[in-house]
């Protein structure tokens, strides 16, 4: 027996940073619901140790969640040679959107690029699909 | 452009010299243009949509129903108009006025502050071609372009040749990245990439201004020194120098007072001359701001009544939506369900939307009313505004099958 599966799975905190791809925005382009553009938005990078932390290895599903949504992205490590544990990132998204606080300042400017959330194995769920 | 040359409306950039193969009234092959401009000129080739419910109808019954839905509400969005043509925009601009609507593009949470303290004449700019033939010194602050402006590198900032600029980037150029990532810019800039942390700007600014000024530069996550007294010196030596920024600079601003400041510090401390360029995404929100501008004094966020307009935070999509207090929205070549916080966004689902744009959208399936119209660049021609200010004219490639969005609000506000 796996005795594992009997802890609470490893949630760890992050602040998610969203970046342009242009190998997203070309797939958004072609086929904004197609796998393409959601393989290449769905997607949070993370420090390596924070994987490992959650147990989890790169290409797995994670939940990601706070307040103001929740949803199932790809892990992946960021291949940045600079450690940035605690500090993530999404390419930007309506999935990247659904985390987005509602909190303006009354500027009309929401923190696309500030994301509070935590970061849990998704199980081998599937990533969430583009819909309202 | 003279001969077979197109202009891509995939960005900002508008890239004038792309030459296209056609095959059975559509693009079949693109050259020249980046990957996600061949995306963009493939596209154009759809037949005319127009949908009412989600079902199919004559133009003219859901251009009836479009009216119907404005007249009804008592203070109606007009919010998109990014990748529509200047021409398209003045349309919008007039039907606005006339509906007393409120009125507003993507950049009012996005680069909008920036155009509106250039066209303020609150710092030194330039052109693209500017950069090309004399630029020595570009600083990419909080910016990609290799993935949100594909050529900007490679056309005009860094690798051409340019007037004065005959050795390039190998020997006369020296291209610098700030951010808090070392992105597919920052690689190409080497050993001149900084990286800080999130939300570390301001400090760095006022660092490096401290540094140009003589003083130790001081940070409170402690940059060394040392490296910022060498991006100082580089800064200083510029002959020509632009800062390229973009939205992770702008987003980590609480205004805009420091950047202006550093800008005006180099130019009086550098041997040459610096300049600002806003790194605009769409290919014509400069155009929106610019002609808003020339209009009412204001780059967005305005509701107009009566012929004035109004101007405020209060006006822009976001507060409007979050405040609910539009009652219907017309987008115009935009997806705001997808580009808007779901926390805020979710509001537009509680009104009536018309959605205006060549494709299909998780707006315009949320639709009330949806027209599928040309694109600009390949089903239609136009002109629009770069980035930089320069206007740039574009003929169509295709013969389109479909009506303009610039048609498509002339027919709306016939039928008011």
């Amino acid at each position: 027996m796996d005795f594992g599966s009997f802890l609470a799975a490893p949630e760890i905190k992050v602040k998610i940073v969203t970046y342009r791809d242009i190998f997203q925005n070309k797939a958004m382009i072609e086929d904004r619901f197609g796998e393409e553009y959601k393989n290449t938005s769905a997607l949070i990078k993370m420090d390596p140790a924070d994987l490992k932390q959650m147990n989890v290895k790169k290409g797995d599903t994670v939940i990601v969640k706070n307040s103001f949504g929740k949803i199932i992205a790809r892990a992946e490590e960021s291949g940045y040679e600079t450690p940035h544990k605690g500090l993530a990132y999404m390419p930007n998204s309506p999935w990247s959107n659904m985390l987005v606080s509602d909190e303006t300042g009354g500027m009309g400017v929401p923190k696309f690029k500030d994301i509070e959330a935590t970061v849990t194995s998704a199980k081998g769920a599937k990533v969430t699909d583009l819909e309202l | 452009m003279e001969g077979n040359y197109y202009v891509c409306t995939g960005c900002g950039l508008l890239c004038d010299d792309i030459e296209v193969e056609l095959e059975k009234d559509a693009v079949s092959k693109v050259y020249t243009a980046c990957r996600v401009g061949v995306a963009h000129m493939k596209e154009g080739s759809r037949e005319a949509v127009s949908q009412v419910d989600g079902k199919h109808a004559e133009e003219a019954t859901a251009i009836e129903k479009a009216a119907e839905i404005l007249k009804n509400a008592k203070n109606p969005l007009i919010f998109g108009l990014g990748t529509s043509t200047n021409e398209a925009q003045k349309k919008a601009i007039e039907l606005a006025k006339k509906l007393n609507a409120t009125l507003d593009d993507t950049s009012s949470f996005c680069l909008g502050p920036v155009v509106e303290a250039l066209l303020q004449e609150k710092f030194n700019t330039c052109t693209l071609d500017d950069v090309r033939h004399k630029g020595d010194v570009m600083v990419f602050w909080g910016a990609d372009p290799s993935d949100s402006h594909p050529r900007h590198l490679s056309k005009f900032s860094y690798f051409p040749r340019g007037e004065q600029k005959q050795r390039g980037w190998e020997e006369e150029r020296t291209a610098i990245a700030i951010d808090i990532r070392k992105s597919h810019t920052a690689k190409i800039c080497g050993s001149n990439f900084f990286q800080i942390p999130p939300g570390g700007d301001t400090e760095f600014i006022n660092a490096l201004i401290d540094g140009v000024s003589g003083k130790l530069p001081k940070t409170s996550y402690k940059f060394p020194p040392k490296r910022l007294l060498e991006l100082a010196n580089i800064l200083k030596g510029a002959k020509f120098g632009t800062i390229f920024m973009g939205l992770g600079l702008l987003y980590s601003l609480d205004d805009l007072d420091p950047i202006i400041r550093l800008v005006e510090v180099l130019n009086e401390k550098a041997k040459g001359e610096f300049h600002l360029i806003p790194m605009v995404g769409h290919y014509n929100m400069r155009g929106f701001n610019e002609n808003l501008f020339a209009e009412t004094g204001y780059v967005n966020c305005v509701k107009f009544e009566n012929g004035e307009a109004k101007h405020g935070p209060e006006y822009s999509t976001v507060e409007a939506l979050k405040a609910k207090t539009v009652d219907a929205v017309l987008v115009i070549g935009s997806d705001p369900l997808a580009s808007l916080p779901h926390s805020i966004v979710k509001n537009l689902l509680d009104i009536p939307i018309i959605s205006i744009d060549p494709c299909e959208t998780l707006t315009s399936r949320k639709a009330k009313v949806h027209f599928s119209t040309a694109v600009t660049g390949v089903e239609c021609g136009g002109s629009a505004t770069r980035m930089d200010g320069v206007e740039v004219k574009f003929d169509p490639i295709l013969e389109a099958k479909r009506s303009t969005d610039e048609e498509i609000l002339t027919k709306i506000m016939e039928a008011l």
